[in-house]
């Protein structure tokens, strides 16, 4: 198991290097840079672009300049923000501080939510109370996380004539504001991601139904509740808790739109707007964070389940 | 009796439309599907069908109206009739949707069907990029290739393809891995018959299948991801009607105008399921076959 975690961890490696340089070159490319947009349509004199440009590092060929980042990046450094001056790991750690709480809850939303109702659905499979919650799930895969979140901004003010406070307070300044401009998010993207739990849960109870174990547990007289809980659930488990390193993944991308819509400094809304400013240096740490905690969660998610599940220990 | 035969045993034209009507029956997700993806074929291709206003009139003075029955939908912040806007629109967001999967399918499916057919070396290079590809979350890499490309459909269309392009090249790989090792292969080898003919005569004719069902699975994720670029002003730009760009819009007038937001977002949400249904209907059949 040791040298199947060491062969993963390189290949996640080289999969992060490989994206780094794809990123590198993608945003280097394209013409526009941030020299341009500081000197603006009038265009400043030939030396002054020049010494802007030496400044920046963009006058070496790219090959270079990623070089020098990449060994920056590798010392653990990911260098100075363009428009902030501020170095780039602390801008992105406290947007990543954002995302990662609105990610964790709603993980929690969407469990609590979508693996009840994928049970009961897997259950009743074929009856009402299955076509009812299948039809829901179907609504929920077609309707974007973004039109949920603008539903419910609508439907929030309209019913109740609430709406969530426009200025963003962390959990340490003060938790109570935190948590209300938090909520709408953390309902459209949990929702979303409700459905996606309950199709799997579904189809999982569904197939574990039709399993050898379980009749002869339901044919042996076992009360239904027993069968359900030693025999289906526990089952379940283990797929379900590597379904969840997916979700999370999944809300780590959901999380763009949300954070633009609902005005929240995190990764997400960071990207775009330091896109948008070509301030490269906090795209490409933003990116490599991002990759980084996609990868690592898919290793970890590998990791878990050969923990879980003594047959694939060998 | 005749139930059982298959279908060009069983006699007469008359009798196999009966055959498929019977089988409809049998479906009513399928003809739900069709229904819904019918009506907005139609949308699309004859928008005049359905409204003679215009999606780009501007008419400031009739800013902001609620539905009523001069505009179905209300008007938008300059007037516009958000309902011809969003029927103009379906063309818009459909064809830039339909499009971009479909170079997608076309390169990532090839590219899988050579890799997994030959193995080696290209095989190699092909799984190291869509690696790359699949370690960022889709929308991420949407927003990353529009921001840094600029707005326009030709930016929109190629993110969208390259973000699907590792799902089609996956399912096309493994494909023709399976069907490399199958027995007609072999013996369409030791008959002498072309490599490259096989690939395309046996092997893509097995894949193209699996294809067209992960196009179906597909198509509501890229519609609903395209709607967000559109959303976030990286994708189609106003006045052009499209779903996400007229939802965009719709952002500054929220609680003044939700008309503006509800529609065209109940659109992307008809469209996406119809053809979720049809994607779960067709693969039913395929798996039954």
């Amino acid at each position: 198991m040791g040298g199947h975690l060491l062969r993963r961890l390189l290949a996640a490696f080289v999969t992060a290097l490989l994206s780094s340089l794809a990123v590198f070159l993608l945003v280097r490319a394209v013409p526009g840079d941030i020299v341009a947009q500081m000197l603006g349509q009038a265009g400043g004199d030939p030396a002054t672009e020049q010494a802007l440009r030496g400044f920046f590092g963009l006058d070496r060929p790219v090959w270079q300049q990623y070089l020098a980042w990449l060994g920056q990046v590798l010392q653990g450094d990911l260098g100075t923000s363009w428009t902030q001056g501020l170095p780039v790991a602390g801008i992105v750690g406290q947007a990543f501080a954002v995302t990662l709480e609105l990610g964790l809850l709603t993980l929690i939303v969407a469990t609590a939510i979508g693996v009840p109702m994928g049970l009961v659905a897997g259950i009743h499979e074929g009856r009402l109370l299955d076509n009812v919650i299948q039809g829901i799930n179907i609504l929920g895969l077609a309707a974007p996380v973004f039109w949920i979140g603008l539903m419910l901004l609508i439907g929030a003010s309209a019913l109740i004539g609430w709406s969530p406070p426009f200025m963003y307070s962390s959990p340490g300044q003060d938790l109570w504001q935190n948590l209300q401009i938090l909520l709408l998010p953390i309902l459209s993207l949990g929702l979303l991601q409700a459905v996606a739990y309950s199709q799997f849960v579904r189809q999982s109870v569904v197939s574990a139904l039709q399993q050898d174990y379980v009749r002869t547990a339901i044919a042996k007289g076992l009360p239904q509740r027993k069968v359900f809980f030693k025999h289906i659930l526990r089952n379940i488990l283990i797929p379900l808790v590597t379904f969840m390193g997916l979700i999370l993944v999944q809300i780590l991308g959901g999380v763009v739109v949300i954070e633009s819509l609902f005005a929240l400094p995190g990764l997400g809304r960071l990207l775009l707007t330091s896109i948008q400013n070509r301030d490269l240096p906090v795209v490409q740490g933003g990116l490599l964070l991002v990759v980084g905690v996609a990868l690592s969660l898919n290793i970890l998610i590998d990791m878990l389940y050969q923990y879980l599940d003594p047959r694939m220990r060998r | 009796m005749s139930a059982a035969l298959p279908a060009d045993l069983r006699g007469g034209r008359g009798e196999r439309t009966f055959g498929l009507l019977r089988e409809l029956r049998r479906r009513p997700e399928m003809v739900l599907a069709l229904v819904i993806v019918g009506f907005l074929l139609f949308t699309a291709l004859f928008p005049g069908a359905l409204t003679d206003l215009s999606p780009t009139d501007v008419d400031v003075a009739g800013a902001l109206q609620p539905p009523s029955a001069a505009h179905w939908f209300g008007t938008d912040d300059v007037g516009r009739d958000v309902f011809a806007r969003v029927i103009y629109g379906t063309r818009v967001t459909l064809s830039i949707v339909a499009g971009s999967l479909a170079i997608s399918a076309v390169l990532g499916g090839l590219a899988g069907l050579v890799a997994g057919y030959f193995g080696r070396w290209p095989d190699m290079v092909a799984a190291r990029g869509v690696d790359v590809i699949l370690s960022f979350p889709p929308i991420i890499l949407g927003v990353v290739i529009t921001g840094v490309l600029g707005t326009g459909i030709t930016n929109l269309v190629m993110a969208l393809a390259i973000v699907y392009l590792p799902l089609f090249f996956r399912i096309a790989r493994a494909g023709a891995i399976a069907e490399a090792g199958r027995t007609y292969v072999e013996a369409a080898r030791s008959l002498g018959v072309p490599e490259w003919q096989i690939l395309v005569r046996h092997v893509l004719r097995n894949v193209l299948p699996l294809i067209l069902v992960q196009y179906m699975i597909l198509f509501p994720l890229a519609l609903q991801i395209e709607a967000a670029l559109g959303f976030l002003g990286l994708g189609i730009q106003p006045p052009t009607p499209d779903w996400g760009a007229i939802l965009e819009q719709s952002k500054n007038y929220l609680l003044f105008a939700p008309w503006m937001s509800v529609f065209p977002g109940l659109f992307i949400v008809l469209a996406a399921s119809g053809v979720i249904l049809l994607g779960r209907s067709v693969q039913r059949i395929v798996d039954a076959a």
